[in-house]
């Protein structure tokens, strides 16, 4: 009985599909496809989909190629829809120019990823590091201060924590990398150290340390 | 629920999602939740940074294309076709991502193979 059935429905014309199907199957495409994009943008506004390194290389820098890439993407897109809903229609033909303008762009693109791959520095992250600075190695009690600075390289946030070992006892320091040594009358730090060290707060595994001889 | 309306919706969801996105981009953009530290400075082959014009002329011109195209198929989305670029136009552009990748190929090859250093 099926394969009757098969074989009436594969030698007979389609039935016509009435306007109201269409449309509905319309609607429901529609639904469907707006539903999506809704989910899209409040997955991409939360957060749950990651923007932060769109236009980043894996060593955590922007990249200027990659960003003209998303203009010109945007621009070509947002003009292309604004023709098809205007003409109700494919806009023929794409011009020529248009052509060329997305080729440059990603032809720049590419060619830029190349140039990379063919460095040292490469396409690969960057080794992340901590480098404390500072302008003398000894202090006296009571002395002046001496201003710290940490560069971090290879992480995105270049921010860094200051902490002292031993924490207390040996002057202090600042969440700005300032260390005030301890006053003259704390004798018994005298000719003792203090490790300043500098870790930095996206990874706290990344740090460097400095010691200071109190004279 | 007529074909008008369908083209309606269709309109409102395109530009809608085009629209939001484009939104929530410039807006992370603005504020550093998209990561652009360094974007106008190159890198030698050293691993050092420098500031870099080429990229900032690259953005320059690539802004300037993008909003002079934009507001030349405001003007002409009524006639129903992408409206085309001017050759001179395109060859700016391009004389544009030439300078940048010069600069970067200058910085990252070059340079060192001149040192005699690859």
């Amino acid at each position: 009985m099926l394969l009757l059935l098969l074989l009436q429905a594969t030698q007979s014309a389609p039935p016509p599909v009435s306007p109201t199907v269409i449309n509905l199957a319309a609607w429901v495409a529609l639904g469907f496809l707006g539903l999506m994009g809704i989910a899209i943008l409040y997955y991409v506004f939360a957060g749950k989909i990651d923007l932060g390194g769109l236009i980043s290389e894996p060593s955590g820098e922007a990249s200027m190629s990659r960003f003209q890439l998303l203009i010109f993407t945007f621009v070509i897109a947002a003009s292309f829809f604004l023709i098809v809903v205007s003409k109700s229609g494919f806009p023929d033909p794409i011009p020529q120019g248009v052509l060329v303008l997305l080729g440059i762009s990603s032809s720049s693109y590419l060619v830029s990823k190349g140039i990379q791959a063919s460095s040292k520095q490469g396409l690969g992250p960057q080794e992340s590091s901590v480098k404390v600075k500072g302008s003398q190695t000894t202090t006296t009690l009571g002395g002046q201060t001496i201003q710290f600075q940490a560069d971090v390289a290879g992480l995105s946030d270049d921010t860094v924590t200051w902490t002292l070992d031993p924490p207390t006892g040996r002057g202090t320091i600042d969440q700005k990398g300032l260390y005030t040594p301890p006053p003259a009358t704390q004798t018994d730090a005298h000719g003792k150290k203090v490790v300043i060290q500098a870790a930095a707060k996206e990874d706290v595994s990344v740090k460097d340390t400095v010691t200071i001889e109190l004279l | 629920m007529s074909v008008d309306q369908i083209i309606s919706f269709v309109r409102w969801e395109v530009f809608g999602f085009l629209g939001g996105l484009a939104a929530i981009i410039a807006y992370r953009l603005l504020n550093g939740q998209i990561n652009t530290r360094y974007l106008f400075y190159g890198t030698q082959k050293d691993g050092a940074k420098y500031f870099s014009p080429e990229r900032v002329q690259l953005l320059l011109f690539t802004l300037g294309v993008a909003i002079f195209y934009l507001n030349d198929v405001m003007e002409k989305r009524k006639s129903g076709a992408l409206p085309d670029i001017s050759t001179q136009t395109l060859v700016l552009l391009g004389g544009s991502h030439a300078i940048y990748l010069g600069g970067k190929a200058y910085m990252m090859l070059l340079k060192n193979i001149r040192k005699g250093e690859q």
